[in-house]
């Protein structure tokens, strides 16, 4: 046996491969079967397996990223903007109150296994959901009905929220009207969420038959949401195919559609987990767009000659607190003091994308109900110090969470910003406890439950109304943040229960101030997430809340 | 590479130790330490450890910053791809915190060699304990201690059987992420190949007429086999002991690679910063060229001296 020369080779061989996977050489996939001539096919990758084909069980954007494209809700946002536009409703009003909201219907609207949309067909999915029981009713299934609507007609959990949700009347053919009991800020926002989209009753009576099962924290969805063929819209695409095997949705073009039919033949959703994959598969040709690209990408790309265009800035980024798994948190002092050691200026301009800002307060500068008001907390490593002092915590000891293989738009690359962050804090003397967590479920759990005494997180707004916003973290006690602070909770509701958008927007900047005086946590950056296509891609209108519809696009 | 020839090539490590019944344990060492001195593999990689286990020692205290301040983080702006290179400041320019390259490498030395060295030690100490049971119940147990030998061997080789990174990542998955969690994963991996060549080296020297004639005088069992037969057996353990620092730091720069290294990202050690700067390759190609380049060329010291060292004691390539 010759054992020398192959075991220098092989240490070789492996030294080599520790390089070229350093240089980021990752496998391709197999090329698209192109059947010659014009492209008929375009291929776009997230970066997560969407979770269920039905919008209603989910609350992640990268499964609302496939059913937007075969599922519309009442209203929508005007492509490529904030407003809301008509949907499935050509027009819409509320009484006074805010409390009864009638909606013209659209005519001549088919759904994709061919019956009919009408009133009825409105109030069948409102109904469904109301009615939904057992394993349905959990937040993790239900999230946005139960955020937009309350509970249940009969609630099984005492944690359940009380339902706002009365009826759904269908007063003739083309009108709906649908009640709740209270008036909301989440409405009419909350009637454009893709998760509140219309399904066709046919498809609702298969729905019914199946239930969804949960297992401690691990949800088994109704199978008809997990293949292709029983879910029915009436968007511009319908799902043909989920082939998990691949992290693949096809969709086709749906030619009964009642609006613009889709440029092109076949949309293909695909997941590529990584940064570097997606823009390596861009590269390659293998696909036609992707989503969350790293913002060192973007001047790559547009060099390049692909197709970069920027959205609007509709997130906050921000240094979450729990006060309940680091008492020291509860003085002001030591929140200030954080507050004030972390240089955000320095964040925003080397690791957001271009175009991010400077976060003051707990909502973008593009969402109404932002307050120019707000107590500021400047950058000031000897001032920190000196609030350290004052609340007897000059040894301060923090645990540090953050999360690792994510990125999400708010947060192009938590590893580097929470090492930016944790070299501020010791800046101003507090010893840091770095803890590494995978994204789901653990970050999540950790930081939901309170358990991570710093972390990182954000939000995408649904819709423009600040309650989405401050709504969504300080309406009420949170474990996350772990504090009760009545004037914050009150000031934060005023305006929720108004009918009227002006008074809510007066009502959440005073909202505002009351969070920044307390200072729950550090709001750090807005920031536009970038969005990618391939050079002979004419890409749809990008949308700041990330609900880009592909039907518009075509290939050049 | 298959398990059948991953257990010839231990096996044939064994056998080289078992033909020298003429010479003395103490006469082979000096005799291969001669040979070694003329093998230039021998003195390129001597010399290649050398600098690096000096780098390892000093290179924290002749590192010019400290690797872990961000001094120079205004000055790189890593969403636009804009990075500092070499300068006059900074040797190896800066990394994507806006940190000096070059002090992150001399400090990540020290990392990178007690990796290599801790889980070697972990492989070779817990290899030697079942090996050496294992050989010594097979030389001088009779028929009950063959059996307990083939008991042993059989879990050693399904150990074997499973490929090691595998077996690395699924240690390191159930500790959870640190240091210590890579050095005994990478640790755990070599203890079948350390057991093996221990245990088959001692069956090689368990029928040497020494050890007959110990036997014949009577001289206790136990301790024939700890002043006879592991003395004599330790060679090829120790050749491979060399051998194993190179894969040891390659496999855990490669759990680092992974994300399953120190939880604290600013310690810089060779593996994770390869990791780090693999994502702005594209705009800083240099940052991972640094710790690659490190990882190649400490790997091939540990290599070719390991090689060396095994050619030397091999009594058939005696002149």
């Amino acid at each position: 046996m010759r054992i020398t020369k192959s075991r220098v080779a092989r240490a070789i061989t492996a030294a080599v491969a520790v390089g070229l996977i350093a240089t980021g050489c990752s496998s391709e996939r197999d090329a698209d079967n192109e059947s010659g001539g014009a492209k008929d096919t375009f291929v776009f990758a997230g970066a997560g397996d969407p979770g269920s084909l039905d919008p209603a069980l989910a609350s992640d954007g990268e499964t609302f990223r496939v059913t937007r494209q075969a599922f519309e809700a009442l209203l929508e946002h005007e492509s490529g903007g904030t407003d809301l536009v008509g949907g499935l409703a050509e027009t819409w009003s509320s009484n006074d109150a805010g409390t009864v909201w009638t909606f013209n219907l659209r005519k001549n609207v088919k759904f994709h296994d061919g019956e009919a949309f009408n009133a009825a067909a409105v109030c069948a999915n409102y109904d469904h959901w109301f009615n939904w029981t057992g394993t349905y009713q959990s937040s993790a299934v239900s999230y946005y009905w139960q955020t937009i609507m309350g509970g249940f007609a009969k609630n099984e959990d005492p944690e359940t929220p009380e339902a706002n949700y009365k009826s759904c009347t269908a007063k003739d053919e083309n009108t709906a009207v649908i009640e709740v009991k209270q008036p909301s800020a989440n409405l009419p926002g909350g009637f454009s969420l893709n998760a509140l989209a219309i399904h066709s009753p046919k498809a609702l009576e298969e729905y019914k038959k199946q239930d969804a099962s949960a297992k401690g924290d691990a949800i088994t969805y109704p199978k008809y949401s997990q293949e292709a063929g029983t879910v029915a819209g009436t968007g511009a695409y319908k799902i043909t195919k989920w082939n998990k095997g691949n992290s693949e949705v096809t969709l086709e073009r749906f030619d009964d559609y009642w609006g613009e039919k889709a440029k092109i033949k076949n949309l293909v959703i695909r997941t590529i987990p990584t940064e570097e994959g997606r823009r390596q598969a861009l590269q390659a040709g293998d696909i036609d767009g992707y989503d969350l690209v790293a913002p060192a990408d973007v001047t790559t790309l547009e060099k390049e000659g692909y197709v970069v265009p920027t959205r609007g800035v509709f997130n906050l980024f921000y240094l979450g607190m729990s006060q309940s798994a680091n008492p020291a948190l509860k003085k002001k002092e030591v929140r200030q003091a954080i507050a004030q050691a972390i240089d955000k200026e320095n964040l925003v301009k080397t690791q957001l994308p271009e175009g991010g800002k400077v976060a003051d307060q707990f909502m973008p500068d593009t969402v109404a109900g932002y307050s120019k008001d707000v107590k500021q907390y400047p950058f000031d490593t000897a001032a920190s110090k000196a609030l350290l002092k004052k609340a007897g915590a000059e040894k301060l000891t923090i645990e540090f969470c953050y999360p690792t293989e994510v990125t999400r738009p708010y947060m192009p690359a938590p590893q580097d910003l929470f090492e930016l962050m944790k070299a501020d804090l010791e800046k101003a003397g507090i010893t840091v406890k770095p803890k590494a967590m995978k994204w789901a479920p653990d970050y999540l759990d950790a930081t939901e439950a309170g358990s991570c005494a710093l972390h990182m997180l954000g939000w995408t707004g649904d819709f423009n109304d600040g309650y989405n916003f401050i709504g969504t973290w300080f309406a009420g006690f949170d474990k996350q943040w772990g504090f009760k602070d009545e004037k914050v909770f009150d000031a934060v509701n005023a305006g929720s229960k108004m009918g009227k958008a002006e008074e809510r927007t007066a009502a959440y900047e005073k909202a505002n101030v009351a969070i920044m005086d307390y200072l729950p946590g550090v709001p750090i950056s807005s920031s536009p997430p970038a969005i990618a296509f391939g050079k002979n891609v004419n890409p749809p209108n990008v949308s700041a809340l990330t609900q880009e519809i592909f039907a518009e696009t075509s290939f050049k | 590479m298959s398990v059948a020839t991953k257990t010839d090539k231990i096996q044939r490590l064994a056998e080289l130790a078992a033909v020298k019944e003429t010479s003395t344990g103490a006469s082979l060492w000096r005799e291969a330490f001669r040979r070694l001195k003329r093998s230039k593999m021998a003195v390129i990689g001597a010399i290649v450890i050398g600098l690096f286990i000096v780098l390892a020692i000093v290179g924290p205290y002749i590192a010019p910053f400290s690797p872990t301040a961000q001094t120079w983080r205004n000055e790189v702006f890593a969403n636009r791809g804009e990075f500092v290179g070499m300068r006059s400041e900074n040797w190896f320019g800066l990394d994507h915190l806006g940190r000096d390259m070059f002090s992150r490498m001399l400090v990540g030395a020290r990392q990178t060699l007690l990796v290599g060295v801790v889980a070697t030690m972990i492989g070779l100490i817990i290899g030697f304990v079942i090996g050496g049971l294992s050989g010594a119940f097979a030389t001088l147990g009779g028929d009950t201690g063959r059996r307990i030998d083939s008991v042993i061997m059989r879990f050693i080789d399904m150990m074997l059987a499973m490929p090691s990174l595998l077996l690395a990542v699924s240690i390191a998955a159930v500790m959870g992420q640190s240091l210590t969690t890579v050095m005994i994963a990478v640790g755990v991996v070599q203890i079948p190949v350390f057991a093996r060549l221990l245990r088959g080296s001692m069956l090689a020297q368990g029928s040497a007429d020494y050890v007959l004639a110990a036997k014949s005088l009577g001289v206790r069992k136990r301790r024939i086999v700890l002043s006879q037969i592991i003395p004599n057996s330790l060679s090829p353990v120790i050749v491979q002991a060399t051998l194993s620092l190179a894969t040891a730091i390659i496999e855990a720069a490669a759990l680092s690679y992974l994300g399953l290294g120190n939880p604290d990202p600013a310690i810089p050690e060779w593996g994770v910063m390869l990791t780090q700067a693999q994502r702005f390759f594209d705009n800083a190609p240099m940052m991972a060229v640094y710790p690659a380049v490190g990882i190649i060329i400490t790997a091939l010291g540990f290599t070719l001296l390991g090689e060396a060292m095994r050619e030397a004691l091999d009594p058939k390539l005696r002149g």
